[in-house]
């Protein structure tokens, strides 16, 4: 009996003797020179063949791996609080993540919704969503962020209004959406892509009213199209801007001035540019007035 | 015949099913799948994904552990304790022995890989009911073919050790030759792809030559390893289901049949 109670009392204090140990040890390995924090990731095709058949894990540890790194760096006091290696390894790690797994959402959301406002990498952020519009190929959300990103940070409306058009040619978006999309590629002058982009939106449209709206606009659109390209064969004609939009007919180019299906005038500006006394309407995208959101 | 095998192949099963090591990986594999509800949880959107990942991640690598320290201890130890005089001394050829062993550990593996699939299943509906809204792609569909598919690479991986370990002289070299051959099948295709087009970095023919040959050799262990589509519900071409499986079985049949070949010359100490 004695010696089982010696045996236990030995056994506990072996056990606190372990405890304070390995207290010590920690605090002294420390005090060793460390490489710091923020550091490599393996490359892309390494990665690829080590992880064998647990990619997709594999693509997870990484995203949570990114997760850890952002999230330990609201402890800190200093601004700003993640240092630009930080950042490059933070996008490192995404990369990774995404090289793995293309269809995994989460790294491109994580990337979006801290890389650009916080870091400004806006590119890098851009070239993420991208990826992730190739493979998830039903999902709209992500060129819908590349979209803004292009236009709010890049100010590039004409990629903000492919990136939209993709979007919109995927299920699930407002109408809203599209019709943005539809006038920022109408302000970068490329009428032919928001022609095109309409006639996408008509053949995923059901409501009768969308669907006669959306016919109007095409037609003022092709209207316009017609025109600019009449104005571009005069030029390269005559190697001068027409006068006024009544010389293209004169020149036989055009038959006739298209009519503008909302009411107005066709006019042309000094750089060729043409306009119509209805402009208002189209760039609002309505002419009855009401939101077009359902 | 079968009626010969079979009573071979059963007590190849239930032996291994009265292994230790079968309960303890058994036990891994549950944690592993506790787990999978703490990681799916640091989750922003794909929870379904990281849950599906982790199910069938789990099945898969359990069922490695299977293969490689169930089932190769199951062929060595009739010959390090001597027992397969025993057998063999009954009406029973060597190439029959080979492939009723071979037939109970398929089955070992098969019945391994199911129990494993409803574990994976019970932990996927469970997370799936906590967070309903993260599912927005789920299909089990996939996730069962995947599971298939899993079983399917790991009875070619026995057929594989069948092999090893009748030219081998101890269990623990089929285990080696084991683990490398499904380290290099299911690696395999990615060197390829990566000497046949290299970027960056120069490859001599020598080595493309090499991968190539390794190539036909060694079994495409990635081909069944359909992982992402079952998390992903990507869709899975009937006709890649179809020539895969013909695939796994021929080689199956070819690697067992070598095996019984080789074992016919095979001298017991």
């Amino acid at each position: 009996m004695l010696r089982v109670r010696s045996s236990a009392l030995l056994l506990a204090a072996i056990f606190v003797l372990h405890i304070f140990l390995l207290q010590r040890a920690a605090t002294e390995s420390k005090m060793l020179p460390a490489a710091p924090e923020s550091g490599i990731v393996l490359p892309t095709p390494v990665l690829t063949i080590t992880s064998l058949e647990f990619k997709g894990f594999v693509s997870d540890l990484l995203f949570i791996k990114a997760l850890i790194l952002k999230g330990s760096t609201y402890e800190r006091k200093e601004e700003p609080c993640m240092k630009p290696e930080e950042w490059q390894w933070f996008n490192s790690i995404l990369i990774a993540s995404t090289d793995l797994d293309p269809y995994f959402i989460d790294p491109y959301l994580l990337a979006n919704a801290h890389m650009t406002w916080e870091a400004g990498m806006v590119r890098e952020t851009n070239e993420l969503l991208e990826k992730g519009t190739q493979y998830r190929d039903w999902d709209w959300s992500l060129p819908f962020f590349a979209g803004f990103n292009s236009f709010f940070f890049l100010h590039d409306n004409a990629k903000a209004a492919e990136l939209l058009a993709t979007a919109a040619q995927r299920p699930g978006p407002s109408e809203q959406l599209l019709s943005l999309a539809a006038r920022l590629a109408y302000t970068e002058k490329k009428t032919e892509n928001a022609v095109m982009f309409l006639e996408a939106i008509l053949a995923k449209t059901e409501d009768k009213q969308l669907r006669k709206q959306y016919t109007t606009r095409i037609n003022a659109l092709q209207a316009r199209l017609l025109l600019e390209r009449g104005v571009s064969s005069y030029k390269k004609k005559f190697g001068r801007y027409p006068a006024v939009l009544q010389d293209i007919i004169k020149a036989g180019i055009m038959p006739e001035i298209p009519r503008d299906p909302y009411g107005g005038k066709f006019s042309m500006g000094p750089q060729g540019q043409v306009a119509s006394t209805s402009d208002h309407l189209l760039m609002i995208g309505q002419h009855s007035g009401k939101p077009m959101s359902r | 015949m079968m009626r010969r095998l079979w009573p071979l192949a059963f007590i190849t099963f239930k032996e291994g099913t009265r292994n230790k090591a079968f309960y303890g990986i058994s036990l891994l594999a549950i944690v592993l799948m506790g787990a999978s509800f703490f990681i799916s949880g640091l989750v922003m959107r794909d929870v379904g994904k990281v849950a599906v990942d982790m199910a069938v991640s789990t099945v898969s690598f359990a069922g490695l552990l299977v293969v490689f320290f169930v089932g190769i201890d199951l062929m060595a130890k009739d010959l390090d304790k001597r027992t397969i005089y025993m057998v063999l001394a009954r009406p029973i050829s060597r190439q029959q022995y080979i492939i009723g062993k071979f037939v109970g550990i398929s089955l070992l593996v098969v019945v391994t890989v199911f129990l494993l699939s409803v574990f994976a299943a019970i932990s996927i509906s469970t997370i799936k009911w906590a967070n309903p809204d993260y599912f927005p792609r789920f299909s089990w569909g996939p996730v069962f073919l995947a599971e298939a598919f899993i079983a399917l690479s790991l009875v070619l991986l026995s057929a594989l050790s069948f092999l090893f370990a009748s030219v081998s002289s101890t269990s623990f070299i089929t285990m080696v030759l084991t683990i490398l051959s499904y380290i290099i099948g299911q690696s395999l295709s990615s060197v390829k792809a990566i000497v046949e087009s290299p970027q960056d970095i120069t490859v001599s023919p020598v080595t493309v030559a090499l991968v190539r040959a390794a190539y036909y050799i060694f079994p495409n262990l990635s081909l069944f390893d359909i992982k992402a589509q079952a998390a992903h519900s990507l869709a899975i071409p009937s006709a890649f289901i179809f020539w895969t499986v013909m695939y796994g079985l021929i080689y199956i049949v070819l690697v067992i049949t070598f095996a019984a070949l080789l074992f016919t010359k095979k001298e017991f100490p």
